[in-house]
């Protein structure tokens, strides 16, 4: 299993998949380059160029009000709408024109350790999830300096590892400020637990439950309490304080490297350092030492079986198909956790290499998630983003607000099998929402609104789009074939529907003139049942 | 209330008791084709038939200060910092107490912020069902939910009851026989036959076809969409034989363009609710749409909604005062919210075709945390209300707060298991014959036998 795909199957399809899954897609132009480098360079140098992070995937800057060591909120908590709205921006200016996989990866963090920005409290919300949110960002960009990941505050907390580690970013979320208010830990003492972090930890960000994908045994009730009791005593600091006592020498030499403000720190008095366990049948973490805190149980998490499919299965889903068997699962996890000690990068090089990546049962079966939706859609219509107001409405509408999880569980609660996003209003939405690009229709979310206008929604450059010597009548199957091409890559259309898209762009072209049959054409493939999938 | 049957009630829907044993098992046989072709020809008379209301509460309801044993011990003991007790002006259910697994009476209280609970309670509207849960409980949310919603606990679940009943007794029952007011959908809905009739959607007003407005083409727009998703092809529907991903959107796209039109055009019957006074929240919004589709006569006979914030593992209550903090706003909302939508059932003379079943993943373990606040438990407390519903009863038995049911932080046991809550509703008061309860519920609890929960006519 999971022998490389040989380079004879290298085509034109497998390039636009593989282009569409590792990040967002490409412009016709783009995927036929892509497709050129892996005949060139064999797949390898073609996966290899997805992996590439550049430097500026790193440096995109908070907003300015987030950039001073003083508090964020301020005196007002009036602006927190304008605050909400300059978050949701950032992401997305993130996932729209940062590096794609790193883009693409951030997105899979934002939604497997889902903090919920409402529990992390007004007070602390804006530092607590731009930090956390740049620590995900970190480790999506992968081990850019190949050196030990800096942990934004007390280094001694954590046991070192590297950025784009999977293990590493657990530990990392475990210690931050966003992750231990959202779950509770500030409040989970020695002999006053409060189990919350404790049972996300192995289920949601880790363990996993249930059968479908692995046959190991479950972990127990007895276990949720011995995880809650080792992350006992993990504090933070408020904004304006900066503890003497804390001050150390940091693993660089620097004496006293001041910590940001609102850092996280241990307290001893409240943690329980008494020697657990067992954990998951394990009596001893896997080197031997006590279980005593929280690193330990994440050691041996890691150590398991059970932990090792239940990432690597989110991690196929998310990259590539629905329902994995057993079998793949077994195969990628020992990957993952044996080959490559839960490095993310080189394990996703290996996927995407894979021959079972291309199968059929693989390609073209996803649903698109609203991030994929509205950061493709920008990418082939060749758009920046719109205002970030236009963009908090397009977002509600698609269920998918970025500092509102619906649940600690991500976007969307899990609903067993298979990927069922849609919701029936989500689909009308979705077959309406096109025609704001096309026909600046802002009916579609502005009823009783006049929030919106016209110039929030940039305009595309229809002569890229549908060059003019393509717009003539008896051109329409060459048009037809370059949006296609553009909007819906490996996607057929039946005659039925072929033969409705002719006649409405004929009758439209001869009208209202072809720009108008040509923005008319777009917003019907654009509403098709077939343009929600990749 | 009116079981009149016209004819085209007669041939058409088979959920109403008297036809029910008359119709084929099957919404299997039935294309979306076919529905849809039925909405065109058989513009909706709307429905008189009896209503479900299904009221999620997500994260875990802590039903021991929902439904308060006030002079436990136990209780008191377990909970030093946010128990209620009568310093707390708890509405306390004097006309009787509540029977328990131990044997002894069990003295009752309401959350004091549970004032239309115990109006309806007192007026003999409100049933209260005690330790509801199922075998081998599962504290985590999602599996639980998982189990709730597919009434399958301990499997890995395919679909939902609610899917699964309308699939077997719903043959010919319209596009939007089940409404879920969210963004998201619900397992519970979900159907495993080749169409689920049900839709998902948040806010009805962006429900619906849009075109510029003024230019008079949405008409034609929503022409073009039947014909682009194959909606007007009659012996080729379009939908995908060999691609389970693209059939699932095309049935969506399907599901879309048939309901919108019903929706809207129910929204538009029911005009001005009679009530003038709803809270403004969230769940008050979701249950005013309800409120409006049944006015506007929607034949839909399933409705969802659901109120978030469940999980209160801390802050359940501010310190020094149970009667403030998380639990407190979350009973506030809830009572505000179901009883102006009482009022408007009363008002609108659709009290007596509905029946409202509240419920939660989970309740929570009997002794708090240290955060002031509580971790995921076991059985929990249900409450069923409507105009024909047998109230000012209890059904089940209180559990017993010591029994140790997992680990050292107790939880408690259950003794009515919730797929008999759901046959319940289905036999009693959907009249689905018990023959069906198989194909609905497959693997049915050791003990089945429906509760009287609904008077007799």
């Amino acid at each position: 299993m999971l022998e490389p795909l040989p380079q004879e199957f290298w085509s034109r399809r497998t390039a636009t998949h593989l282009l569409q899954r590792a990040g967002f897609g490409g412009t016709p132009e783009e995927q036929e380059a892509f497709y050129q480098l892996g005949k060139d360079q064999r797949i390898e140098g073609a996966v290899d160029s997805l992996l590439e992070t550049s430097e500026d995937w790193s440096s995109l800057s908070w907003p300015e009000w987030m950039q001073s060591e003083v508090d964020p909120n301020g005196e007002a908590y009036a602006s927190q709408g304008i605050r909400r709205r300059d978050f949701n921006e950032w992401y997305f200016k993130v996932l729209l024109q940062g590096q794609p996989l790193a883009a693409k990866l951030l997105k899979f963090f934002i939604d497997h350790f889902a903090v919920d920005s409402v529990t992390i409290g007004q007070y602390y919300r804006w530092i607590g999830m731009f930090r956390y949110t740049e620590t995900l960002r970190k480790h999506a960009a992968g081990n850019l300096a190949g050196e030990d990941a800096p942990f934004e505050g007390d280094e001694r907390l954590v046991p070192p590892g590297h950025y784009g580690n999977f293990k590493t970013l657990v530990n990392h979320v475990s210690w931050s400020l966003g992750m231990i208010r959202t779950l509770d830990l500030y409040r989970s003492n020695r002999g006053n637990v409060n189990e919350n972090f404790g049972r996300e930890l192995l289920e949601l960000f880790a363990m996993g439950i249930g059968s479908e994908y692995s046959d190991d045994p479950e972990y127990t009730e007895e276990d949720v309490a011995v995880a809650a009791d080792a992350f006992t005593g993990r504090k933070f600091y408020n904004f304006r304080y900066y503890p003497d006592e804390n001050r150390y020498t940091n693993p660089a030499g620097d004496r006293n490297p001041p910590l940001p403000p609102a850092s996280v720190w241990q307290n001893r008095n409240s943690q329980d350092r008494s020697t657990k366990g067992p954990f998951y049948g394990y009596a001893t973490t896997p080197n031997g030492s006590p279980i005593i805190d929280g690193d330990d149980i994440i050691d041996i998490i890691f150590d398991t079986d059970r932990c090792a499919k239940h990432l690597s299965w989110k991690l196929w889903r998310y990259f590539a198909s629905p329902n994995p068997s057993k079998e793949l699962v077994q195969a990628l996890a020992y990957k993952f956790r044996d080959d490559h000690d839960y490095e993310i990068r080189p394990f996703l090089r290996d996927l995407f290499l894979s021959k079972e990546f291309y199968e059929d049962s693989v390609v073209s079966t996803q649903i698109k998630d609203a991030g994929d939706y509205f950061v493709c859609l920008a990418k082939q219509l060749g758009v920046p983003l719109p205002t970030r107001d236009a963009m908090e409405d397009v977002m509600q509408q698609l269920g998918y607000e970025v500092i509102f999880p619906p649940s600690i569980a991500g976007w969307p609660e899990p609903h067993g099998p298979g990927n069922k996003w849609l919701a029936t209003g989500a689909m009308v939405f979705r077959m309406n929402m096109p025609s704001i690009f096309t026909h600046h229709n802002y009916a579609v979310f502005t009823s009783g609104r006049t929030r919106n206008s016209m110039d929030e929604f940039p305009e595309a450059d229809w002569s890229v789009i549908a060059p003019k010597e393509l717009r003539r009548k008896e051109q329409f199957p060459l048009l037809l074939e370059q949006l296609q091409k553009r909007f819906m890559p490996n996607r057929e259309l039946r005659k039925s529907q072929v033969r409705t898209l002719f006649d409405h762009y004929s009758s439209v072209s001869e009208e209202l003139g072809e720009l108008e049959g040509v923005k008319e054409l777009v917003r019907l493939i654009l509403a098709l049942p077939e343009y929600q999938t990749q | 209330m009116s079981t009149k049957l016209n004819r085209r009630d007669f041939v058409s829907k088979s959920i109403w008791g008297a036809t029910a044993s008359m119709t084929l098992p099957g919404f299997l046989q039935q294309t979306l084709f076919n529905l849809d072709a039925r909405a065109q020809s058989l513009p909706s008379q709307g429905g008189e038939g009896p209503i479900i209301l299904l009221m999620e509460m997500a994260g875990g309801n802590d039903t021991l200060n929902t439904l308060i044993p006030y002079t436990n011990s136990i209780y008191r003991g377990a909970r030093p910092t946010i128990r209620l007790g009568t310093e707390h002006n708890i509405l306390k259910i004097t006309d009787k107490d509540g029977p328990s697994v131990t044997g002894n009476n069990e003295p009752l209280a309401l959350h004091p912020n549970l004032s239309n609970f115990k109006q309806m309670w007192d007026d003999g509207e409100l049933g209260i069902i005690n330790g509801v849960g199922y075998p081998n409980p599962n504290l985590s949310h999602f599996k639980s939910f998982d189990y709730w919603h597919s009434a399958e606990p301990n499997s890995i679940p395919k679909d939902g009851w609610v899917g699964r009943y309308l699939d077997n007794q719903c043959d010919g029952c319209g596009a939007t026989t089940g409404i879920f007011i969210n963004r998201r959908p619900t397992l519970a809905f979900q159907s495993s036959s080749v169409s689920s009739p049900t839709v998902t959607f948040q806010n009805p007003q962006f429900f619906n076809w849009r075109d510029r407005q003024g230019l008079g083409r949405e008409k034609s727009l929503e022409g073009l969409y039947r014909n682009l998703i194959g909606l007007d092809h009659g012996a080729d529907d379009g939908i995908s034989g060999d691609d389970d991903t693209l059939a699932y959107v095309q049935r969506s796209a399907h599901s879309a363009m048939i309901s919108t039109e019903s929706v809207q055009q129910a929204m538009d019957r029911g005009g001005e609710l009679l009530n003038p006074s709803w809270p403004n929240n969230g769940l008050a919004n979701s249950l005013k749409t309800i409120a409006q589709l049944i006015k506007g006569q929607s034949e839909t006979s399933v409705y969802y909604a659901r109120q978030g914030g469940y999980d209160t593992h801390n802050n359940q209550i501010l310190t020094g005062d149970p009667l403030t903090g998380r639990h407190s706003d979350l009973m506030q909302t809830l009572n505000g919210a179901l009883g102006a939508f009482v009022d408007e059932m009363k008002a609108q003379g659709n009290w007596e075709r509905m029946v409202i079943l509240t419920f939660s993943e989970f309740g929570r373990k009997v002794i708090e945390n240290g955060s002031l606040g509580t971790d995921h438990g076991a059985a929990e407390t249900l409450f069923v209300m409507g105009g024909r519903v047998a109230g000012n009863q209890y059904y089940g038995l209180y559990p017993d707060l010591a029994a140790d049911a997992r680990v050292s932080r107790n939880s408690m046991d259950f003794n009515v298991d919730f797929r008999t809550v759901y046959r319940s509703i289905l036999e009693k008061w959907m009249g689905v014959p018990a023959s069906a309860m198989p194909a609905i519920f497959p693997s049915p609890p050791v003990d089945f036998t429906p509760l009287d929960i609904i008077n007799p006519l």
